[in-house]
């Protein structure tokens, strides 16, 4: 055996089946687009869609992280509002806007740390540990803005945010890489990475090895929390605003693109490649589709045909493989009963 | 003699490469316990499997009295008349013990009548002779209590032909016996029983009949008066083997660690021992007796509340595995698929998990030649058989799966061993490899403490021998002196809070 | 004490302590709020928590098979449109037909999510989050985003959520509390006395144990889900009477909110335990805590949501502290009451192989 193979062997021609699925159907998808809009396989317009979406992207990494664990964060969303509404009221009633943003890191710090304890010491579940923070940050958010929206910010926030820093990037698309980077290297090749897929594979194997599976948990979960207060501070820097209902709903988008990556619910298996192919796919599926003038939840309802049909599919084709093989055998063993 | 009443004839199967069964036949009469022994992969769970309605033969035909039948599912073959008990007791934890004799009935009509049922339940209970509070939630029962559900389930179906497959595997000596006595009875009531065991003391303490298969082939099947262990294992394992390796002499060595009146509130209570470097220390009792417990104490799965821990002089207070690793003890747990390894990660991957700080560079990345280096050691010192070690373990078999658990643990340098229910499961030839291993772990230097409720491999195996019963220590047995009556008195006395100590005094 | 704990299971304590804690709840806002607990508030408590406490009884059932569904605000939404859309261009539809058609709506898309799970073995989760956006664009779409006005609809439904049945006193029984009372008085029945329902703890309980016992998994699934839908129609159907102005957007949320009542109430989501009544019972608590905050000066309303979130947390977490300890209090009870029987017994000569 190479020293290239992979450590997981069977998990990884698993996925390199799954991550050759999931380039098929971008492929397909760019064709369909460069049906609709001629001009659209361009660098720039990819650029472009990452740009819009990439609080969304960020907040992908670590989720993928946390399902791969056996876990699910919920409340990254909620967190994103939360961390973007305390800054934004905290410069409203005069606090200097640096201290503010330390402020709001500090937060998406304090909610990680929060849901860790509950799930990684208490061991309470977290689907529904995260569900129930997902309602009451976002509470929280509303608490300090209310009804309000804030817009008034430092000019050099707004050009972080909005204008490109080098080249044709901004500084939010600089960090995404950056945190892939580091992502990919920590989840694939490094030491806390294999903890990571072991403590999803199973807990108590990990515990029984002399794995820390709460301090795994716990430090998963505090990066969670403060990526998602950062991404809701450069989604506030995008806009230009801020109001209570910043990032709403976002979950959903998050947890499909990083499930159509192929990373399993049950927890284990799954690899950032995936979830860096699906999220081209999600992305230039709902641009597509908007191009063509269809609205934003039926480009959410294609991307949940294709979410199930990628689960879907390779059920049904595993079941009648097993129903071929079934009538071969009845009609052999009809044979025999004959002859006898 | 009369009809059999359920019969396999000449029943082949194959499984894309493998030829699981090759022209076997069985016949099963009612009255009579028919046990069906072979190593692991000889084909039985395969015939069982057939009889249940899970597969379809390739050739050879069902006949259930007489009648050739084809058995398309589970739901049929309860309608047959025939049940099969499992290992894992398969009980529904949240519902009671009479719901999970009845769920599966179809006939009781449209509405659930819960005082009948409950009177149902107790009748027949009552005619096993066991004694369980109907209306408790199976979730509270031991493994022993949930089999007598599974069989009070069994006969409520008004089953004709019972399956047992590996039903003692979990049981200590005594609820062995007690399950003895109600398949007897099952028996005498005309049921017809198919009995699949690795114990063969228990096989031949139970069966009428012995039939025993070897890699998909019948090869013998003897009433149990012509039958005896000898002739069993060489037609099980094709050569002459025998069942237990005997231990040679130990060298005892330092004494390694003192355990000083060690309790955990609730759970197991002064319990004090030595163990020497060189020597197999075992601990037997019956199941429910946490031994177990006090491995994990050991270990630091579940620390301990009193007491001390003395290693070579000096206290530790053992509060995790990784302390425990950190102080050279290793444990090698009971249920190797679910708390052993991880399944779908490779050999390798398995093996260096525990150690893994060892096998990372400066930056925290994986070192994956080292990696890789030390599995290749490993598959060549303890013979495993797999084609490369960066197979997934899942692949593996049984035994080659518990030398993959035992390497990972070796390759922590353990002064230390705990082995917890090393061999069940596996089959004979296995077995002796394991217990070859066992011994000359003790022989280089190795303290092992061996955690076994089967009591014949506890004496071979061990030097001494700590009896547990209930959470308590009951005594220490040298090897010399003890006989499997003493250690099953001492396992079953009554809970004495001084503990009685028969040594030669060392 | 032995009594007892063979008499009620560690669920029915639980209930118990529910009643308690609304009691407490009702205590505490009657001293902070002047004027709170009359025949008004608790009128209007009944209607406010119908909508939510029907979804939570469907919940119920999917949640004991160890599956969830978070398409129910779509399924709400859609049928809620849909009948209004009818009731709208045939106002002459007799009430019982528009339920049942409700009903039937809701069934269809519990029907999809059914196949795609039960049979399709496609995970609850990823299946109802991809309906749950499959359900709504179908409605944005179809209807070109118009909405439907209480101007259009008939006087019958309009009125339906004052429609009172009996009144004691000034304290109202009213028609769609008597429904929603109804839905949980059947359902409770069907879980306790029918054999599905028993089936839905089973599968819930040790899934492998039902299949190897030859239970029809899948089609009980398929039912939960099925059940489901159609009680998140019914519920459709009552939220269209109680606001009449159903917008695409009608529903949004409602998954989260019957989530919300059934863990509160209960139900465990590693399914095979949780009863209807202990759902209703979460509903209930919630919506009285959102009625009162509401009303509650102290704080904003804002805070509301804040302290929901913080409540179910709580919920979850007592329940996995103090039910983990009860169990084993239960369990070690019924071993010690079995070794004392066993005890009395004589004992057993040795025997070794």
């Amino acid at each position: 055996m190479s020293a290239r193979t992979s450590f997981f062997s069977l998990v990884w021609q698993r996925l390199k089946s799954w991550e050759g699925f999931l380039i098929v159907i971008l492929a397909l998808v760019f064709v369909l687009n460069s049906l609709v809009a001629p001009n659209y396989l361009s660098v720039g317009n990819q650029i472009n869609l990452f740009i819009l979406n990439i609080e969304r992207i960020i907040v992908a990494i670590t989720m993928t992280f946390l399902i791969i664990n056996g876990e699910i964060d919920l409340s990254a969303p909620s967190i994103m509002g939360l961390a973007a509404c305390v800054t934004a009221y905290l410069f409203n009633a005069g606090t200097d806007f640096g201290t503010a943003l330390l402020i709001a890191m500090s937060i998406g710090l304090a909610c990680g740390l929060f849901n860790g304890f509950w799930i990684a010491i208490v061991g309470l579940n977290s689907l529904v540990v995260t569900l129930a923070m997902l309602i009451s940050y976002r509470g929280l958010a509303r608490v300090f803005l209310e009804d309000r929206s804030i817009s008034q910010f430092p000019g050099w926030f707004n050009f972080l945010g909005q204008k490109n820093l080098v080249g044709p990037f901004p500084l939010a698309l600089i960090i995404f890489f950056l945190l892939l980077i580091f992502a990919v290297i920590v989840l694939h090749y490094s030491g806390f990475g294999r903890k990571v897929f072991v403590i999803g594979n199973n807990k108590d194997v990990a515990r029984y090895s002399g794995v820390k599976v709460p301090r795994v948990k716990i430090i998963l979960y505090i990066a969670s929390g403060l990526v998602s207060a950062l991404a809701g501070l450069l989604l506030a820097a995008r806009l230009g605003a801020v109001r209570g209902d910043l990032a709403l709903g976002f979950e959903l988008d998050i947890i499909t693109m990083v499930l159509l990556g192929g990373v399993s619910i049950f927890g284990g298996s799954g690899s950032l490649y995936g979830v860096f192919l699906s999220i081209m796919i999600v992305l230039n599926i709902r641009n597509g589709l908007s191009l063509a003038n269809y609205s934003g939840h039926v480009q959410t309802a294609v991307i949940g045909i294709l979410l199930i049909g990628s689960v879907l599919i390779p059920n049904l084709a595993g079941e009648v493989r097993v129903k071929l093989n079934r009538r071969r055998q009845i009609g052999r063993s009809q044979d025999t009963a004959a002859e006898i | 003699m009369e009809a059999p009443v359920l019969e396999m004839k000449n029943i082949s199967k194959r499984f894309d490469m493998t030829q699981a069964l090759d022209n076997v036949s069985l016949a099963l009469h009612s009255g009579q316990i028919h046990a069906l022994v072979g190593e692991n992969g000889a084909g039985k769970s395969t015939l069982i499997k057939i009889m249940t309605g899970v597969y379809r033969p390739d050739q050879g035909e069902v006949l259930l009295d007489g009648k050739p039948v084809v058995v398309h599912n589970s739901q049929q073959a309860q309608a047959l008349g025939i049940a099969a008990i499992y290992q894992e007791p398969m009980v529904y934890p949240d519902l009671n013990v009479a719901e999970n004799i009845f769920i599966s009935h179809r006939d009781r009509g449209p509405i659930v009548r819960w005082g009948r049922m409950y009177k149902d339940a107790e009748a027949i209970l009552a005619k096993l002779d066991v004694k369980l509070d109907v209306r408790m939630a199976a979730r509270g029962l031991t493994l022993a209590a949930q089999q007598a559900v599974e069989i009070a389930k069994a006969i409520s179906l008004n089953v004709r032909i019972l399956i047992m497959d590996e039903p003692t595997a979990s049981l200590s000596a005594h609820e062995v016996v007690q399950l003895f006595k109600l398949v007897r009875s099952l028996r005498n009531q005309g049921v017809a029983v198919l009995f699949i065991g690795h114990r063969l003391e228990e096989v031949l303490d139970i069966a009428d009949r012995i039939t025993v298969l070897r890699d998909g082939k019948w090869i013998s099947s003897r009433p149990r008066e012509e039958a005896s262990a000898e002739k069993v294992i060489r037609d099980m394992v094709g050569r002459e083997v025998s069942e237990f390796f005997a231990k040679g002499a130990s060298q005892r060595g330092e004494l390694l660690m003192s355990v000083r009146n060690l309790g955990k509130e609730g759970v197991f209570q002064g319990i004090d021992f030595d163990v020497y470097r060189g020597e197999v220390l075992g601990f037997a009792g019956l199941i429910g007796s946490h031994r177990t417990d006090v491995g994990l104490a050991l270990f630091g799965v579940e620390p301990a509340d009193q007491g001390e821990i003395l290693l070579q002089g000096r206290p530790h207070k053992i509060r995790s595995p990784q302390e425990a690793l950190r102080l050279g003890i290793a444990y090698a747990t009971e249920d190797r698929r679910k708390l052993g390894l991880t399944m779908p990660m490779s050999i390798a991957s398995n093996i260096s998990l525990p150690m893994l700080p060892r096998y990372l560079n400066g930056l925290g990345l994986i070192r994956r030649r080292a990696e890789v280096d030390t599995a290749e050691e490993f598959r060549k010192r303890l013979s495993i058989r797999t084609p490369s070690v960066m197979d997934s373990v899942e692949r593996l078999s049984g035994g080659n799966q518990q030398k993959v658990m035992l390497s990972k643990w070796l390759n922590a340098d353990p002064k230390l061993l705990i082995f917890d229910e090393p061999t069940r499961g596996i089959d004979v030839g296995a077995k002796a490899e394991v217990h070859h291993m066992i011994s000359d772990l003790a022989q280089q230097g190795l303290a092992v403490i061996l955690i076994s409720s089967d009591l014949p491999e506890v004496l071979a195996m061990s030097d001494r021998i700590l009896v547990m019963r209930e959470g308590r220590q009951m005594g220490i047995f040298d090897h010399a002196e003890a006989t499997q009556e003493m250690l099953m008195t001492a396992a079953m006395g009554q809970a004495n809070p001084m503990a009685v100590t028969i040594t030669s005094a060392r | 004490m032995n009594f007892l704990i063979r008499r009620f299971r560690p669920e029915q304590i639980r209930e118990l302590f529910l009643v308690f804690l609304i009691f407490l709840v009702v205590v505490f806002f009657s001293i902070e709020i002047e004027g709170y607990f009359n025949a008004r508030f608790v009128n209007r408590l009944s209607t406010s928590v119908v909508v939510v406490a029907i979804l939570a009884v469907g919940q119920t059932l999917v949640f004991l098979t160890r599956n969830f569904d978070l398409s129910v605000g779509s399924i709400v939404g859609v049928t809620a449109y849909y009948v209004g859309w009818q009731l709208w261009h045939h106002p002459e539809i007799p009430p019982m037909a528009a339920v049942l058609l409700a009903i039937g709506y809701g069934m269809l898309m519990g029907s999809i999510n059914g196949l795609l799970v039960a049979y399709g073995r496609v995970p609850s989760i990823i299946t109802t989050i991809g309906t749950l956006a499959i359900y709504r664009s179908f409605l944005v779409e179809s209807t070109h985003a118009v909405p439907i006005t209480t101007n259009n609809l008939p006087d019958w439904i309009v009125d339906l959520p004052t429609v009172s049945l009996f009144g004691v006193g000034v304290l109202e029984f009213r028609a769609l509390f008597a429904i929603m009372v109804l839905v949980v008085i059947v359902f409770q029945f069907m879980l306790n006395y029918l054999p599905f329902g028993r089936r839905l703890y089973a599968i819930g309980s040790n899934p492998d144990a039902a299949r190897v016992a030859g239970f029809p998994a899948q089609r009980i699934v398929f039912m939960a889900f099925l059940l489901s839908g159609g009680l998140a129609g019914l519920a459709g159907f009552i939220f269209l009477s109680r606001f009449g102005n159903i917008s695409v957007l009608a529903g949004i949320g409602l998954e989260f909110a019957s989530i919300a009542a059934v863990v509160v109430g209960g139900v465990s989501n590693m399914g095979g335990s949780g009863t209807v009544v202990g759902a209703f019972l979460g509903a209930l608590l919630i919506d009285l805590l959102e009625n009162s905050l509401f009303r509650w000066q102290v704080i904003s309303e804002f805070w509301r949501d804040a302290i929901l979130g913080m409540l179910i947390l709580a919920a979850v977490a007592i329940d996995h502290v103090v039910i983990g300890r009860l169990r084993t209090i239960w369990a070690r009870a019924g071993l010690q009451m079995k070794t004392e029987e066993q005890q009395d017994k004589p004992e057993v000569e040795s025997h070794v192989g």
